[in-house]
């Protein structure tokens, strides 16, 4: 029987991109429906001001909390359907200097596709490719322009990715996932803003970028357990670098590397339910967070 | 693939289309129009650093059959055929009333200096320093008072430099190059101004000078743009360059006149020592006996300009006579009932309520509420077709006022040393930043209320929307958490009162 996992990759706050993407190389069975709830627990003392790790006491440690409901739909064996939807909330630690209040409410609905492009044996193993589309955008009036307490971006956001998978008979495995992520315009609620220069109107451009994840890992206890290592990193195609000692703001390069570890567990005695837990951690970045956080989250996989 | 993918594809796609390509506008978009008047007798106006626009000498220029002049025209129209594509471009670009680009100009570097320097490592600050202003922190740091100061002069030096302009121009009435030549193409709308001095030119030097004395880290910029303006006037048709030498005199002149009067209006002592700043907050104490402090973590030694109140105001004899009563004393229940209002608006953001928190925020890194009431002004000075010397007038009012309304807001914040919802109210948190300076008044009131009643003396068909936005800014402050409701309250009188200076003085200086 084929397993199937979800797994959001990028819950990394407001600063950065929110991409939740199916980038795995596990298929849904054909009329199979996948739920995943997660919860994610994030943090940050520390971000990049431009290349500038800083601290910053007027925000003293930013939490971000998320909890995500997403399902998987199995159109056929070669195409996945995904829906997801987050509610989040932010706020800082007190004490704080700036004594700012945080936000909270459902962040972006996201839609994504995912194909199966192509499987063949190679050597000791098995090659497999992908394509997908995630496509998310606000599913509520959140202002994106009020960071580094912002849900998200406020912006509709399609990420194409291409997916290559290696696993060797004995269940190790590597895998590459690109993705140019596309980002539209956010509105902001004021009609001025600065980017190098002014801007007089609401609308922010939000700038795309380029996104890699190269994992590794190996399924244990007879495919009951899959682990997993992995390096993430964006890079952001335009966008202004955060000034000095001022707040972020929506048109930001934002760019980061990450590392992350990810483990999925499938009971054997409660057929199709599964615990997943992960830890992030970002190692470098510009306009970013140096964001820790970590996630749990329970699925559950049944046929129509 | 299937027919559900094709399709979500396709709303995709269609998507990607429709969402690439919105423009997003970096300065007000304008074409050259005509003047709805031309103001031949303009140069009679009163002008505020002189006593009469013909204070300023501009000698006779050669007259339209002199070999001279014949060579000036001959040049420009070389000068105009040889043109690039980037050349024309820049002429439409600055259109035919420049005080709106540099305005903008302004605005702009507004925006990029007002960034609040950050502490040290070891926890305390350095000040920005004119005397060495590379920094860091870099030289200035353009919050709302710096901004009010930064626009009145750059307002003023136009207005008086274009009564002056106006003055010659139909004293001398030398009729411009295309009037001259009819193979010379004129790029902006053609009306009977005569063009010696250039008013182009006189509002180029005039604004870069004085912004370059606000900005003297934009010397560079500024001169750049100063060159683009004068090769847009000679490539205009209008001007030949002998009319835009007479116009930078002109505009010498007056910004020496504005920059000695700034060098000597007292700004220099607004940002005090720590030991000037506690006798004034420990007078307020002994006063009411209540004062504010900083709240911010590294603690700021010093507020924000604790003695821009008393700075040179510009219509208003004493500030003394424009300070409100004293607010309501903590504990009582007028107090009280705006504690009530204040964790009522915390607990309830509606929509509405933050988005006019945000709307007026004009926080830092923006061009502060004066640069948000400079912004509608040149939206109404290009809708009601002004011509420079009129939009001119209508800024120099507008930023007196404002600045004005400023120094006496200033004025009420150091007297009273009233403190922030965040000092009194436990645990209480904002949507909107707390700025570095006592509550009471708000200065976003004050400002607004002042802009507001200049605007609507001269726009007066739109008098209620102006006074309509000045009381939205200033309860925007309560929306966001950082005000009283009496500072916003008691600042739009304040703000109105201080005005009306400014206001009577824009009646009788000879015009309407």
């Amino acid at each position: 029987m084929a397993r199937t996992t979800l797994f959001l990759g990028l819950t990394l706050s407001s600063l950065t991109c929110w991409a939740q993407s199916p980038l795995d190389e596990l298929m849904m069975p054909k009329n199979d429906i996948c739920i995943l709830f997660n919860y994610e627990y994030g943090q940050f003392d520390q971000y990049w001001e431009g290349d500038f790790l800083r601290e910053n006491q007027t925000i003293a440690t930013v939490q971000r909390r998320t909890a995500m409901l997403m399902a998987a739909y199995g159109i056929n064996d070669r195409l996945d359907v995904y829906l997801g939807l987050p509610y989040v909330s932010t706020n800082s630690t007190i004490p704080n200097g700036g004594k700012f209040a945080g936000a909270s409410g459902l962040q972006d609905i996201s839609i994504g596709l995912k194909y199966k492009a192509l499987e063949k044996s190679l050597g000791a193993g098995k090659l497999s490719a992908f394509g997908s589309l995630l496509f998310s955008t606000p599913a509520s009036n959140y202002l994106s322009d009020y960071q580094p307490y912002s849900l998200g971006l406020g912006t509709p956001q399609l990420a194409w990715r291409g997916i290559g998978h290696f696993e060797t008979e004995k269940g190790l495995y590597s895998r590459l996932a690109l993705a140019y992520t596309w980002r539209g315009y956010t509105e902001a609620e004021r009609e001025y803003y600065y980017n190098e220069g002014s801007y007089f109107t609401p609308w922010m451009d939000v700038p795309s970028s380029w996104n890699m994840d190269f994992t590794l890992g190996k399924w244990w206890m007879e495919k009951s357990l899959r682990v997993e290592v992995s390096i993430s990193s964006q890079v952001s195609t335009s966008g202004d670098d955060i000034r000095a000692y001022n707040a972020p703001q929506p048109t930001n390069q934002v760019n980061f590397s990450r590392l992350g570890g990810f483990a999925h567990y499938y009971f054997q005695k409660v057929k199709g339910l599964g615990v997943l837990g992960y830890y992030q951690q970002v190692i470098s970045g510009k306009n970013a967070p140096k964001m820790g956080a970590f996630g749990l989250g329970v699925t559950y996989q049944f046929g129509l | 693939m299937n027919k559900i993918t094709y399709t979500i594809l396709m709303i995709v796609s269609l998507f990607l289309v429709a969402g690439c390509s919105m423009d997003l506008p970096t300065q007000l978009e304008f074409e050259s129009y005509e003047y709805a008047s031309l103001d031949e007798n303009g140069g009679d106006l009163q002008p505020i650093l002189m006593s009469k626009g013909l204070d300023i000498f501009v000698e006779e220029p050669n007259g339209v059959n002199s070999p001279e002049f014949l060579e000036e025209v001959e040049q420009v129209k070389r000068q105009i055929s040889s043109a690039s594509e980037d050349q024309k471009r820049n002429v439409l670009q600055w259109t035919n009333n420049p005080v709106v680009r540099w305005n903008e100009i302004a605005l702009e570097l507004i925006a990029k200096y007002n960034l609040i320097p950050g502490p040290n490592p070891d926890g305390s600050y350095t000040l920005p320093n004119p005397a060495s202003p590379d920094g860091p922190p870099p030289f200035p740091f353009a919050h709302p008072p710096y901004a009010s100061r930064a626009l009145a002069y750059l307002s003023v030096a136009q207005y008086d430099g274009l009564i002056s302009a106006w003055y010659y121009k139909f004293q001398y009435n030398r009729p411009a190059p295309y009037q001259i030549d009819e193979e010379i193409p004129h790029a902006y709308v053609e009306q009977p101004i005569p063009a010696y001095p250039s008013s182009g030119a006189v509002v180029a030097r005039a604004s870069r000078e004085v912004l370059t004395a606000m900005f003297p880290l934009e010397a560079a910029y500024l001169a750049a743009q100063e060159e683009k303006h004068l090769e847009a006037l000679l490539l205009s048709g209008e001007n030949v360059p002998s009319d835009v030498e007479a116009g930078l005199k002109i505009g010498n002149e007056i910004a020496s006149k504005a920059l000695e009067r700034a060098s000597s209006d007292g700004m220099k002592y607004a940002q005090t020592s720590k030991a000037v700043s506690d006798s004034i907050a420990n007078a307020a104490f002994e006063r009411f006996g209540w004062k504010w402090v900083n709240l911010e973590s590294p603690q700021r030694p010093v507020g924000l300009t604790p003695l821009f109140g008393k700075v040179k105001m510009w219509n208003v004899p004493s500030v003394e006579s424009t300070r409100p009563p004293v607010p309501p004393v903590p504990g009582t229940p007028a107090y009280e009932e705006d504690v009530r209002i204040l964790l009522d608006y915390a607990a309830n953001v509606t929509p509405e309520r933050r988005r006019i928190a945000n709307f007026w925020q004009d926080g830092l890194g923006t061009y502060t509420p004066p640069g948000h009431w400079n912004d509608f002004a040149i939206r109404d000075i290009v809708k009601n077709k002004l011509n420079p010397l009129r939009a001119a007038r209508v800024m120099a009012f507008l930023n007196m006022a404002m600045m004005d309304a400023g120094i006496s807001c200033w004025d009420a914040k150091y007297y009273y040393h009233y403190p922030r919802p965040i000092q009194l109210i436990e645990g209480f948190e904002t949507i909107a930043g707390t700025p570095n300076f006592p509550a009471y008044t708000s200065g976003h009131s004050v400002f607004s209320a002042s802009g507001a009643e200049v605007l609507a003396h001269f726009f007066p068909e739109k008098a209620s929307q102006f006074r309509a936005w000045a009381e939205e800014a200033a309860i925007s402050r309560v929306y966001g958490g950082i005000h009283w409701t009496f500072d916003a309250t008691v600042g739009t009188t304040q703000g109105i009162n201080v005005a009306q200076y400014s206001i009577d003085r824009a009646k009788t200086d000879g015009i309407d």
